[in-house]
């Protein structure tokens, strides 16, 4: 169990790192971001483990990483849409994805089908976990308040 | 360069082109752009952004609607350019900007090249694919494999769009690697979780993101954007699996089924 977790963590941190480099992302987002892509996944993981299931603990994960990611976007001055970005990369139903590819393709039509109808589900989870997390965070912590002082730099926010 | 109430549509059209080309969605252009206008003292703006293009008009002090479309061609995604122009919106807004300056800080925003070299680039994919693998249930080996596939697909396709060509058959020959190598990896080898490679391997290509980026605008009541992005999501899923399935295919003619 903790080595599975430790493994869903790294794998997922790098995983996200990675997608940080494809995207641009701005430098000083990528170990938050990362951070939370690591342990979103990780938390989907732990939830399947005990016994939740597949859309309850992607929800889950999504809305937490939601709350993280839009919680590091406040406190670093810069927009929500890079956090929660790379905060769901790691969710992403990829594998499922490339099953659904690889069961039409071997003509097994009822388990590539039913490969993808869980793959939207589990991409409509992910969105409505954004999504809630985003009006609750939104409900908790109000409208940001605009800086002080002028931004500097590539990062500003 | 535009004179009276008229200089106001560039910087405003140009803030929400940067952010529509790199990757931002179509309620954040809507929004810098109504933000801005009204922090220029203009009255009655109003925007409107799908994925091509971009609406945006203000009522002059004469009582004339200026109304101006332009089309936008959607670009990689770059979002540190997003950010960047979300800074400017922000500065107008708190009045540290006049009109001229933000269209100025707009400019070099587009001039800016991207922050990432194609190498770094190259190794982001890199490491996003041994990430995933691992996340899928690889071992180090696995890892190593899906990075070096996921490099050379990367390094490929930025080598098509050098020669101009188009990122669907970038999509395709993609896929087509990242499927071929990792089987034929196993079948030299015998080293087993095919699927943790592929699939580590295919992640920069699947429109797992775009997909859920699509119910997203559809949640938000943008229809438009969520139909657009949605069947953008479709057709590069198809691709994929068109790829996927000639590589399947190739290694079927060339000794038979994987185990």
């Amino acid at each position: 169990m903790i080595a599975g977790l430790i493994r869903s963590l790294v794998g997922g941190f790098f995983g996200t790192i990675g997608f940080a480099l494809l995207l641009h992302a701005p430098k000083k987002a990528w170990l938050p971001a990362s951070a939370i892509g690591g342990v979103s996944f990780a938390l989907y993981w732990f939830l399947l483990r005990i016994g939740w299931g597949e859309a309850a603990a992607i929800f889950t994960a999504a809305l937490g990483g939601s709350l993280w990611a839009q919680w590091c976007a406040r406190r670093m001055r810069m927009i929500a849409t890079i956090f929660i970005t790379l905060s769901i990369v790691s969710l992403v139903p990829g594998l499922g994805l490339y099953h659904c590819m690889e069961y039409l393709g071997a003509g097994r039509s009822a388990a590539g089908l039913q490969a993808g109808v869980n793959a939207m589900i589990d991409v409509l989870m992910i969105a409505l976990g954004v999504g809630v997390g985003s009006s609750v965070f939104r409900m908790l912590a109000g409208r940001p308040r605009p800086a002080k002082a002028p931004p500097q730099g590539d990062d500003r926010g | 360069m535009p004179v009276g109430e008229s200089r106001y549509m560039e910087p405003l059209q140009l803030a929400g082109r940067l952010i529509m080309e790199n990757g931002g969605e179509t309620y954040r252009v809507e929004e810098t752009i109504t933000r801005m206008g009204r922090a220029f003292g203009l009255e009655h703006v109003e925007s409107f952004a799908v994925p091509s293009g971009l609406f945006v008009s203000y009522r002059r002090a004469d009582g004339d609607t200026e109304t101006a479309v332009m089309r936008v061609h959607k670009g990689s995604t770059n979002l540190s350019r997003v950010d960047a122009v979300n800074a400017v919106s922000r500065q107008v807004e708190r009045g540290d900007l006049t009109c001229e300056e933000a269209l100025q800080r707009l400019q070099a925003i587009e001039r800016r090249p991207p922050a990432l070299t194609k190498p770094m680039q190259v190794l982001g994919a890199a490491v996003s694919a041994a990430g995933f693998t691992l996340m899928f249930g690889g071992g180090a080996m696995h890892a190593t494999v899906a990075a070096g596939v996921a490099a050379l697909v990367q390094g490929i396709g930025q080598l098509l769009e050098k020669y101009r060509m188009h990122a669907l058959v970038s999509t395709l020959l993609g896929s087509l690697l990242s499927t071929l190598l990792p089987m034929a990896f196993q079948r030299m080898t015998g080293l087993g979780m095919v699927d943790a490679i592929v699939a580590g391997a295919l992640m920069p290509l699947l429109p797992g993101l775009a997909m859920t980026n699509a119910v997203q605008d559809a949640m938000r009541g943008d229809m438009i954007s969520g139909l657009s992005h949605g069947l953008s999501a479709i057709l590069t899923a198809t691709l994929v699996a068109g790829g996927a399935l000639m590589a399947s295919a190739v290694m079927n003619l060339t000794g038979g089924a994987l185990p």
